[in-house]
């Protein structure tokens, strides 16, 4: 049996000793270790990738410019972008994607924009919601519907929150996962995606691209324990 | 353990389709790097920015994974410490035990290689299943993984369908789409039955008690999500002070890795779930691992060894690993931050020979995100090699170095010295150096003697 509390005490005590030992006999940095956490380093380092500072794009968030780097960069790692005006023609564009596919059973999650867009989607389909099925039954289907809360543009990632919705096994399960994304939710940077999220959510998924491996002599296949399709929607209000 | 890295060695140096494949590798994700190295203007402020936050997380280490405990604790978790591998086991061995669990699905983590957890869960009667495609293949194989990120490449695609046919009662095929394929398909039955899902932790928040999973196959997601409870295990040297401090890190480790701008998945978890209702595991268990890592903290050297985040770029820049593989150095970590870590883990008797498994080129140091001075680790720990070696070799080596000294001295000894040897025709003892190479020929007369003659040549009239 262990005490934890034992473990915790002597690998702390460990931590401390050792820096001592390594630590120059300096007053300041020994009046800093005993003081609370430091402040933020300052160095020139001004991140993103084009080294400009974080001032808002000209165009603002969702702009033009994001908006097409976004969807090269999800086009650049394997994710498939359609834009997408109003419920009718989403409905329609996932309606292509799923039969292009050949998913007939599609689960949504309990967002309502995404049980709203499957109840439209017509016959030939079984729709079914996340919180109804089994895990059995997620295991079976072909397709996951879900939003995504933020995209971000340098990257082309979805960024899904497990406080807004429940799709955290829905975008990972079935072979194929269908985000809607609002325009004016697309980040410029991971910077700015990091910034926006909520903390208060237990599990924040970054999503770039298919589920992909290249462990088999260095080739790429997809789809290995994840998604082999990633489809974002992007909504545009009517 | 003696002399076995150079035993290893040369059976790696033998086995031409090993070095095919590590020289693909190793090119393939040194091209990459370069090319994703690129999308990032100021790689080495990046660098740099890492480093420093590095360095002050290891300056407050104790504090700042107090602060991480404190949060995860806030948010739900359950953290436990544990001082050795041995400890790490029977925690992780016995969570399992009380959650009743049979099978636990594990995504990639190099700490639970570095304990041995997979034997120590197998001997409670627990089955551990490695659920990343290459640590599958190298379980079912019954092997060790020869490369940080692509754990079996050693193994040809003949190989894997063989031991698929065999394991997994498929029909061999050559084509790795099928190959993979079927490893889905038979790991989601595991997926589907695991009570525990054992994973480790690439960066730690202190500031939210957040821990940060990169993969690119969604085993880890997986892993993470299905099971009733989820266990991370975590080295101290994981922690990082700042929620936005992860952007830095985010942007070095898939490029530095893979070459990619960034993995397919990070998984953020902060604490278990909240509501009934949300998805994902009832109990997140995070294990924090010391096993010979504090000690690292005691001098300013040695303390950059914890800075590593295991890329894995400095493996595929090295002309030792490149050659020879992972295989070879005999550890969990292998590469140059291997033969950095490893005898500091898991001791010097251990350990000896890998400091030395190195040219000291320095494109480890040159590729490494965080700029450890891999090299100066080297000789650092090769100094403490030489320091404790006791014996005749050490003896031996220092007598060599006495008589060269006192040759070096004395000029007319060390003229004397070269005359005899040239009239003898014998050449200093070089050992391994002269067995692949030829020393050129000692000239007729030396400098000094040609410089005399010439001399009196010019001084006659």
């Amino acid at each position: 049996m262990i005490r934890s509390d034992d473990a915790r005490r002597e690998i702390l005590r460990a931590i401390r000793e050792n820096l001592a030992r390594s630590s120059p006999p300096d007053p300041l940095s020994a009046t800093r270790r005993g003081s609370s956490p430091p402040d933020p380093l300052s160095t020139s380092w001004r991140g993103g990738t084009k080294g400009e500072d974080r001032s808002p794009s000209p165009e603002g968030r969702g702009g033009q410019g994001v908006r097409s780097r976004f969807t090269e960069q999800l086009a650049a790692v394997g994710a498939r972008c359609t834009p997408v005006c109003g419920e009718a023609d989403a409905a329609r564009a996932v309606a292509r994607i799923l039969t292009d596919a050949g998913a007939r059973r599609v689960v949504g999650s309990d967002a309502p924009v995404v049980q709203q867009l499957l109840r439209a989607l017509g016959d030939g389909f079984v729709v079914d919601s996340v919180d109804r099925v089994s895990r059995d039954e997620l295991f079976r289907c072909d397709a996951g519907v879900t939003t995504a809360q933020w995209g971000i543009a340098e990257t082309g990632t979805l960024v899904l929150e497990s406080g807004r919705e429940r799709s955290r096994l829905l975008s990972l399960v079935p072979p194929v996962h269908v985000a809607l994304l609002s325009p004016g939710c697309i980040c410029e940077s991971l910077g700015d995606a990091l910034a926006r999220v909520s903390p208060a959510s237990h599990a924040i998924t970054f999503i770039t691209g298919p589920s992909r491996t290249s462990d088999i002599e260095l080739t790429i296949v997809t789809g290995v324990h994840g998604p082999q399709a990633v489809h974002v929607l992007l909504l545009e209000e009517e | 353990m003696a002399r076995s890295f150079e035993r290893n060695a040369r059976a790696a140096l033998a086995d031409g389709q090993l070095r095919g494949a590590l020289r693909d590798a190793t090119t393939l994700f040194g091209e990459r790097r370069r090319a994703a190295m690129a999308t990032l203007p100021d790689w080495e402020g990046a660098r740099e920015r890492a480093r420093a936050i590095k360095d002050e997380t290891l300056l407050h280490l104790d504090r700042y994974l107090e602060q991480f405990t404190a949060n995860a604790r806030r948010a739900g978790a359950r953290v436990h410490w544990a001082e050795d591998a041995a400890q790490a086991c029977q925690i992780i061995g016995r969570i399992a035990e009380e959650g009743g669990a049979r099978t636990v699905v594990k995504s990639k983590s190099m700490a639970s290689e570095e304990i041995h957890l997979n034997a120590a869960l197998a001997g409670r009667g627990i089955e551990p299943v490695e659920t990343d495609l290459g640590e599958y293949i190298i379980q079912l194989a019954g092997e060790t993984p020869s490369h940080i990120v692509v754990p079996a490449i050693h193994k040809t695609k003949g190989q894997i369908a063989a031991l698929f046919a065999e394991k997994l009662g498929i029909e061999p095929s050559d084509d790795a789409a099928l190959l993979t394929a079927a490893a889905r398909q038979a790991l989601r039955r595991r997926f589907a039955e695991a009570e525990l899902g054992v994973s480790g932790v690439n960066f730690a928040v202190a500031e939210t008690g957040t821990i940060v999973i990169l993969e690119n196959e969604g085993n880890a997601r997986l892993t993470t999500s299905l099971p009733r409870t989820h266990v991370a295990l975590m080295g101290i040297e994981k922690v990082i002070p700042r929620f936005a401090d992860l952007e830095v890190f985010l942007q070095l480790l898939p490029r530095s890795g893979t070459g990619q701008v960034l993995t397919a998945y990070v998984s953020l978890i902060t604490g278990a779930k909240r509501r009934p209702a949300d998805e994902g595991p009832e109990a997140l268990e995070i294990v924090v691992l010391d096993n010979g890592r504090s000690r690292m903290l005691a001098s300013a050297v040695t303390r950059g060894s914890l800075a590593c985040i295991r890329c894995g770029a400095c493996l595929n820049a090295c002309p030792v690993y490149r050659q020879i593989g992972g295989h070879a150095y005999g550890s969990v970590y292998p590469g140059p931050i291997g033969a950095v870590l490893s005898p500091q883990l898991f001791g010097m008797a251990r350990s000896s020979e890998l400091p030395f498994a190195s040219s000291l080129c320095g494109a480890c140091r040159d590729v490494c995100p965080v700029k450890i001075d891999i090299p100066a680790l080297l000789l650092h720990l090769r100094a403490q090699v030489v320091h404790t070696r006791v014996g005749e070799r050490r003896l031996l080596e220092r007598l060599a170095f006495r008589g060269y000294a006192a040759v070096m001295a004395r000029p007319r000894l060390f003229e004397w010295v070269m005359r005899a040897a040239r009239m003898l025709r014998i050449l200093p003892p070089l050992g391994a150096w002269t067995r692949f190479r030829d020393l050129r020929p000692l000239a007729p007369r030396s400098f000094r003697e040609e410089w005399r003659t010439r001399l009196r040549h010019e001084a006659a009239p």
